[in-house]
């Protein structure tokens, strides 16, 4: 087992298609056109000594050490600005250039702390390399010239450190911010020798505008920018490849490790998703897998009020077991369920729905997705067949429009919204249609052509009258509906009434008709228009009519079926796509099939033995609903807290209260494991063999860097848990899960560990037809066949704001924090986010008295809680934000049962709230609503 | 949750509607919620839309 | 005394800053207040300088036979000088005869400065009744592809110092494809010694914005940027007000002179770096950037403002042009010598007895230009060396004041004609003190992007410091030959890559002043004599 070492090739690939022909030392190389001559090289073996370039950024030509000679030419040229031309001939080691090198070297060292044995970097410098490199013998100038050794060391980031005394002025970490990050936080300030790396003005690195990503702490030569953690504990020894837990982005990452101490974790440049880049999360913040607070033992105790009791594990499966079909015996089959987590593994959560439906005998299953992206499954199974995005996240390259609803990706997904923010840099037009004037709308080198700033809920009506501009304008592309869609007409009649115009609609929805107009022209008349959206769509009561909407729109215009289109939702966490496909859902068996289907039901009957029950389950909603009518009484949550993530959690937590078992299988005590019976300890993505599916549709392989601490894989415990119930279950591997998904899942067909090893990763559906999977869907026909025109009527949410709740709430997430926190409230994140605040804005902060910083009182018709307010004019009037990261806020004790009609995903963007200043005697309360309110409030 | 799911479906054209209500209901609603459904149809009871209980005759 | 039956007199006074830095403005003030007063009838127009500075400021009197100089008046000769009859340009101890016969200016062969000193810089009437404008008019009759041809013709090479033929980068930008180009002058003049290009932006600003304008139809470019440091504040002032005039009488903005030609010219001012006078330096100067030096490939005429084909020029190139468009390519053509066409505007300075602007054909010696022109030393001491072309230019000893004025002639000595600045020294330099310099200036003036001159100025000033004390001498001069390799090879741009230049000249000409302990103990210092005619203030 070694430390991996990706090639760097010095400057980044060409696309091509043409290509030009040179000798490099002799060797013969055909390269794309526009390649370095110091890419070209490395391609030929040749290594050309360098220091300032690496191959995720531009040539910059600031060391000079990479210097050659080419015949025909005068002079000496650096090899990383020097692109091919066919036919020539170029020397890379020659008397003059070995000279020049050494003097660079030379004069590199004379400015530079001789403290190499004892460096954080020693081992893995570039700088202490490339002098071995070059044969650099002497520093003539002395050490006692002038020099930066003794610049002040900059400790404020929780995770690295910045030693301006090492640095060699090389600017791979600004360029690194800017090229591949795009936050530019990072500048040189000063000029020639006294040019310094700077975060902002003068700020330390946390004042400033640093988001903590790592690039230029992964881009930097020395140890200038170093991991704390290498400081701590020495250089790693061995790496494994795996894939990030958190978002849905699913980056791949070299976790190295000395022994199975995990010493760092750095991104994988062959990552097909992230292609080398990370963010503040998953590079840094691991530290939660090995935090005291990890329950690694299963407990169990009789009733909530019960203190809990340790137990071996035989015990506590015994008694889920037995409690388990004890409440079925009393009150029949369906009187049980579980939750599969969208965080774990596709194979755990395969064996999870599997338990349910084949040992617990119903489909009473369902997942996170419930809350987040069920909307995007329904809308675009719909509407074009299949319950998944239609891109790849490289297609963004390609884009010409990109319109962003409802998402704030540079917090939730930042590693992708590079790739986005690359693509404006480059040109392309942006349209946000947000509440909230999230970072994307001006950011640097990047502005949003146009910002429709709409009213909470209103959604549906902003779709609407952009596809009645297309139609009505002339601008539909019939080539494509003729084509490939049907149901067209009809639309196209609904669309062009003039309830649905631009001008009838921006009393409701707030949005300009004359900036709705512009914005819907734009994007359909890009060549190529992207729609990338989030929760800001789904997670409100027409949320599967705006999936249906947008996808409208983006047939109306020919936008799918090819690179730079698409309706792409992003995907929030690391498994969520994966738990749906793997059978998460209560009317759905693996790969998205309805469960009334007898020849799928007759496959998986054979496969499993038994009979499957052919009625859909109860969703979690539903489960909750149930729960308090007394029907649904046992419940198996996997890897979700849902009383601290679902809404309403006055509602959550009264259900909870009503079952009589609640097994809670997690890393952590969470809010949930609070009205547990038994608890199941749960392992970390670091100790786990398995794969996550991204909001690609890309399989990843997870890799175990550590044997499990709990002493139990997560599917074993499943497994075993079912075979316990009388239903046997058993595997030796977690691949073997993989193959059986694989033999009964026509879009799983060709996935197998192994192919994923070979390939890396791969995108479903992976088959016959496509096997080696599938980058973009739909590009000959739709899933479906035709593409299918929904007619999407505007139905105002119940939910409305009254004299009592005169404001709308509406809820997110940011970068440094992660969902519930679980995780990142465990690490040194906490520094970035240490409590959630109520976003909102000075007009509405003013009336009602209340400053920047006090606390206030948030509340709805079900309930309020306390939190510190924070005034910001990213928020329209009338509309206040707040994120759910801590407990100690719980924020969805103020959001209601209001959701989604066609799959109940809750209306978290839409609740009708009032906010007042907080009584002195309160500080960080939640409770169900109650008399206060009226009595504090005007 | 009935009557969200008939707003939205409203709009189609004649019986389409109840059966595309039918439909989504019978695709997505456990056994036990569809029996609740039926009991409060048969009870009368107030503020069902009309297109709900069309909806719910076609399931029978 | 009054002449009332003389009719208005007309008196120039030059408004150039160097004028101005030794008493111009009071001096017309003065006459401006006698005029007032009602004793004599004249009006002061403020030209530009007429480039001989040891004799501002320079005042002329428009008379039937011509114009006649007084100079160097001070504001209380003026009234001596009125007494005396000036308006009728009487004899005066200041009196230095007709201007145009002045043997400084009579022997020159002044092209590009044809106007300046001579008309007001910012009447529109007085440049076209002065050949203004008979370039770009010429031009508008011509296709883009002619005009770009005829000043490849004419041999006009860049002025700036880099000498590129300024027909080959005008072409390579017309033959991009891009809707969008852009014209930008480089008016960053940094280096010590040189003047010309703010001569010309105070003395003759319509003839630039002319030039901009007709590379505008050349290459198809409807903006320009004059990007003009931040030390000369008055020509940033007088090319807005020129900028202003000109857009008022259609010579800038839609259909101009009613053509098809749409351009419009921006004033850009820097900030105080001597590297903005590098190109790429200067283009992201112009983009908002720090000035940091790009590498080349891409060159600016394909990509460069804002990634769109750019010229960059500088200002003497840019304002020859009309003068080209106007004799035709081969008149400019027709003078010099071998491939250094056209005139040159030579900058006399430093310890100089007469020094200013000298524009004559390319093929002057430098012996001419110092002795002739010049006329030694201000001290009186016998010249020792000449810097040609500006900090980062060679020191030749008087014994190669020989060399004919060209590009490859220079080149091939080891020197560089560069900007046209000639810096004279006398025998009390110290040649070591000046190589010191050189590196000192590097350090001071390096944009830091790479190694070779980042660090390796800083290391020159070190090691030539321990040349002089004698620490390690024959290593260290071995080190810096080595230094001066590498920051030739090396560097990215010409900053470093031609700060071994003044000091290699400097050790090879002058190596006994790197023995230390300099003949300065051996100099009688000596006192500069007679009246102030003979010198500068």
């Amino acid at each position: 087992m070694t430390l991996l070492k990706e090639p760097d090739f010095g400057t980044p690939e060409r696309p091509g298609p043409a290509t030009v022909s040179v000798e490099v030392d002799g060797l013969a190389v055909t390269v794309p056109e526009g390649t370095s001559v110091m890419r070209a090289a490395a391609q030929a073996g040749v290594e050309i000594p360098k220091l300032c370039a690496t191959d995720s950024l531009e040539a910059f030509g600031s060391c000079r050490l990479c210097v050659v000679e080419i015949d025909g030419r005068r002079g000496t040229p650096a090899s990383c600005t020097t692109p091919c031309a066919d036919g020539m001939r170029v020397s890379t080691q020659t008397p003059k250039v070995e000279k020049l090198r050494q003097g660079v070297m030379e004069l590199y060292i004379s400015d530079h702390p001789l403290d190499c044995l004892t460096c954080p970097a020693n081992g893995d410098c570039e700088l202490q390399d490339m002098a071995g490199v070059v044969g650099l013998r002497q520093v003539r100038y002395g050490y006692e010239g002038e020099n930066h050794l003794d610049a002040e060391k900059d400790t404020s980031n929780p995770y690295f450190d910045f030693d301006p005394a090492k640095c060699i002025a090389c600017s791979r970490c600004v360029r690194a911010c800017g090229e591949v990050q795009g936050t530019f936080a990072l500048t040189i300030e000063g000029r020639g020798f006294d040019s310094k790396v700077s975060p902002g003005a003068g700020e330390t690195f946390m004042d400033s505008e640093c988001v903590s990503c790592g690039a230029c702490v992964q881009a930097c030569p020395t140890s200038t920018l170093q991991e704390r953690s290498v400081v701590e504990l020495g250089m790693p020894t061995r790496s494994v490849v795996t894939t990030c837990a958190y978002c849905g982005v699913g980056c791949s990452f070299k976790a190295e490790l000395r022994g199975d101490e995990l010493v760092r974790m750095v991104p994988y440049k062959d990552g097909g998703a992230n292609e080398g880049h990370s963010c503040v999360k998953g590079r840094f913040a691991f530290g939660y897998a090995t935090h005291p607070d990890r329950q690694l033992k299963p407990m169990v105790r009789d009733r909530i009020t019960d203190p809990w009791r340790e137990v071996e594990w035989d015990e506590a499966i015994g008694t889920v077991a037995r409690r388990m079909r004890e409440i079925q015996d009393r009150h029949g089959s369906s009187a049980i369920g579980g939750i599969t987590s969208s965080r774990c593994t596709n194979e755990e959560v395969y064996v999870v729905q599997k338990m349910v439906r084949a040992a617990f005998g119903n489909n009473n299953v369902d997942t996170c997705a419930r809350v987040c992206h069920s909307p995007t499954g329904y809308g675009l199974k719909q509407t074009f067949g299949e319950s998944a995005g239609t891109q790849d996240f490289r297609s963004v390259a390609e884009a010409d429009v990109i319109m962003v609803i409802g998402a704030n990706p540079t917090d939730g997904h930042p590693v992708f919204a590079s790739r986005m923010k690359r693509r404006l840099r480059e040109g392309a037009k942006l349209i946000v249609v947000d509440p909230r004037r999230i970072d994307l709308v001006r950011s640097p080198h990047i502005e949003a052509r146009h910002h429709l700033q709409l009213r909470p809920s209103t959604n549906v009506a902003v779709v609407n009258a952009m596809a009645h501009v297309v139609v009505t304008e002339g601008l539909v592309d019939r080539s494509f509906v003729d084509a490939r869609c049907e149901g067209f007409d009809e639309w196209a009649e609904f669309i062009a009434r003039p309830e649905n115009s631009p001008e009838a609609v921006e009393e409701i929805t707030g949005v300009p008709a004359a900036e709705l107009r512009a914005a819907a022209r734009l994007y359909a008349e890009a060549p190529n228009g992207a729609i990338y959206y989030g929760l800001g769509v789904t997670e409100h009561s027409q949320g599967s009519t705006m999936v249906m909407g947008m996808a409208n729109l983006a047939m109306a215009c020919g936008n799918i079926g090819r690179d730079g289109v698409g309706v792409n939702p992003l995907r929030g966490q690391n498994n969520v796509q994966g738990s749906c496909d793997m059978g998460s859902f209560p009317h759905e068996l693996p790969g998205y099939r309805h469960v009334s289907d007898d020849a799928v039901r007759t496959v998986f009957e054979n496969l499993w033995g038994g009979t499957l029950l052919a009625e859909p389950g109860l969703r979690i909603p539903n489960m909750f609903d149930a729960a308090i009518d007394g029907t649904f009484r046992g419940l198996f949550v996997h890897g979700e807290d849902i009383a601290q993530s679902d809404p309403n959690l006055g509602h959550v937590t009264a259900a909870l209260e009503a079952m009589e078992l609640v097994v809670v299988q997690d890393l952590f005590l969470n809010e949930t494991a609070k009205f547990a019976h038994v608890f199941l300890p749960g392992a970390s993505f670091l100790e786990k063999d398995g794969t996550f599916t991204n909001a690609e549709r890309r399989i990843n392989r997870v890799r175990a860097v550590m044997k499990p601490k709990t002493g139990k894989h997560e599917w074993q415990i499943v497994s075993e848990i079912a075979t316990a119930m009388g239903y046997e279950m058993s595997y030796d591997h977690p691949g073997q899960i993989m193959d059986e998904i694989a033999s009964v899942t026509p879009t799983f067909t060709g996935v197998s560990f192994d192919l994923l090893d070979k390939l890396g990763s791969v995108q479903w559906p992976c088959n016959e037809e496509a096997p080696e999977g599938t980058p973009v869907m739909h590009v000959d026909e739709f899933v479906r066949g035709k593409g299918k025109f929904v007619v999407t009527s505007y139905v105002p949410t119940n939910e409305r704001s009254t004299r009592r709740f005169p404001l709308v709430l509406t809820t997110g997430r940011i970068l440094s924090q992660y969902n519930v926190g679980a995780q990142t409230r465990r690490t040194g994140n906490v520094a970035w986010h240490p409590e959630d605040v109520l976003e909102l804005h000075p007009h509405d902060a003013e009336v009602r008295g209340i400053n920047d910083g006090d606390m206030v009182t948030l509340a709805s018709r079900v309930g309020q809680t306390t939190l510190r307010a924070e005034l910001s004019d990213r928020m329209p009037t009338g509309v206040v934000y707040t994120t759910f990261h801590h407990p100690v806020t719980g924020a969805n004790v103020v959001t209601t049962e209001n959701s989604d009609w066609a799959t109940n995903c809750p209306e978290y963007k839409v609740t009708a709230v009032q906010v007042a200043l907080a009584r002195p005697d309160r500080s960080s309360e939640t409770e169900a609503a109650g008399n206060d309110l009226v009595t504090v409030v005007d | 949750m009935a009557n969200d799911i008939a707003r939205n479906l409203g709009h189609l054209p004649g019986e389409d509607a109840a059966e595309a209500i039918a439909g989504h209901i019978g695709r997505f609603w456990d056994p036990r919620m569809r029996t609740r459904l039926h009991e409060f149809v048969d009870a009368g009871v107030d503020g069902l839309d009309p297109l709900v209980v069309a909806a719910v005759k076609l399931l029978r | 005394m009054n002449n009332p039956s003389h009719s208005m007199a007309t008196v120039y006074v030059p408004r150039d800053s160097a004028a101005r830095s030794v008493g111009a403005d009071e001096v017309a003030q003065a006459l401006q207040h006698a005029a007032d007063r009602g004793d004599f009838a004249l009006h002061v127009v403020r030209n530009g300088s007429r480039g001989m500075l040891w004799l501002e400021p320079l005042v002329e009197v428009v008379t039937p036979q011509g114009r006649v100089g007084y100079g160097p008046v001070a504001p209380e000769d003026v009234e001596g000088l009125l007494a005396a009859g000036m308006l009728d340009g009487a004899d005066h101890p200041l009196r230095l005869g007709l201007v145009d016969e002045l043997p400084w200016l009579a022997r020159q062969n002044r092209v590009t400065f044809a106007r300046v000193g001579v008309t007001d810089p910012l009447s529109a009437e007085d440049y076209e009744a002065h050949g203004g404008l008979a370039g770009l008019r010429a031009a508008l009759e011509l296709a883009p592809a002619d005009v770009v041809a005829e000043v490849t013709a004419s041999g006009l090479r860049g002025r700036g110092g880099a000498g590129f033929p300024a027909g080959i980068k005008w072409k390579t930008v017309l033959d991009c494809a891009d809707e969008l180009k852009f014209v930008c002058c480089n008016a960053d003049e940094g280096d010590s010694g040189t003047f010309a290009d703010r001569m010309v932006m105070e003395g003759d600003p319509f003839m630039l914005i002319e030039g901009m304008t007709i590379a505008a139809h050349a290459v198809g470019a409807s903006e320009g940027y004059l990007y003009i440091r931040s030390e000369y504040p008055d020509a940033v002032a007088t090319m807005r007000r020129a900028i202003g005039i000109a857009r008022e009488h259609g010579w800038l903005g839609t259909n101009i002179l009613g053509s098809a030609l749409d351009f419009d010219l921006h004033v850009r001012v820097g900030a105080g770096a001597y590297i903005c006078g590098e190109e790429t330096s200067m283009l992201e100067s112009l983009e908002g950037k720090r000035g940091m030096v790009r590498a080349k490939p891409p060159i600016p005429a394909i990509e460069g403002l804002f990634g769109k084909p750019t010229v960059v020029n500088n200002v003497l190139t840019l304002a020859t042009v009309p003068v080209v468009m106007a004799e035709g390519a081969k008149a400019y053509e027709h003078l010099g010598v071998e491939r250094s066409r056209g005139t040159q505007v030579f900058q006399l300075g430093g310890n100089i007895a007469h020094g200013g602007i000298v524009e004559t054909a390319f093929g002057i010696t430098l012996r001419e230009l110092i002795e002739e022109y010049g006329g030694g030393t201000h001290s009186g001491r016998p010249v020792r060396t000449a810097q040609v072309g500006g900090p980062l230019g060679a020191y030749l000893p008087e014994s190669m004041f020989d060399l004919p004025m060209d590009y490859e002639a220079f080149a091939a000595a080891g020197a560089m004609v560069g900007h046209g600045g000639v810096v004279v020294f006398d025998d009390s330099v110290d040649m070591a003190a000046q190589a010191r310099f050189a590196m000192e200036f590097c350090a001071e003036e390096s944009c830091g992007k790479c190694t070779p001159c980042r660090v390796g100025a800083v290391r020159g000033v070190e090691v030539i410091d321990k040349i002089v004390a004698g620490t390690h001498r024959d290593e260290n001069l071995a080190l810096l030959e080595d230094l001066c390799d590498l920051m030739t090879e090396g560097s990215l741009c010409a900053m470093g890559g031609l700060t071994p230049l003044p000091v290699r000249s400097a050790l090879t000409h002058f190596p006994d002043d790197f023995l230390g302990g300099r003949r300065l103990l051996d100099i009688q210092p000596v006192q500069a004599t007679g009246p102030r005619t003979e010198g500068t203030a």
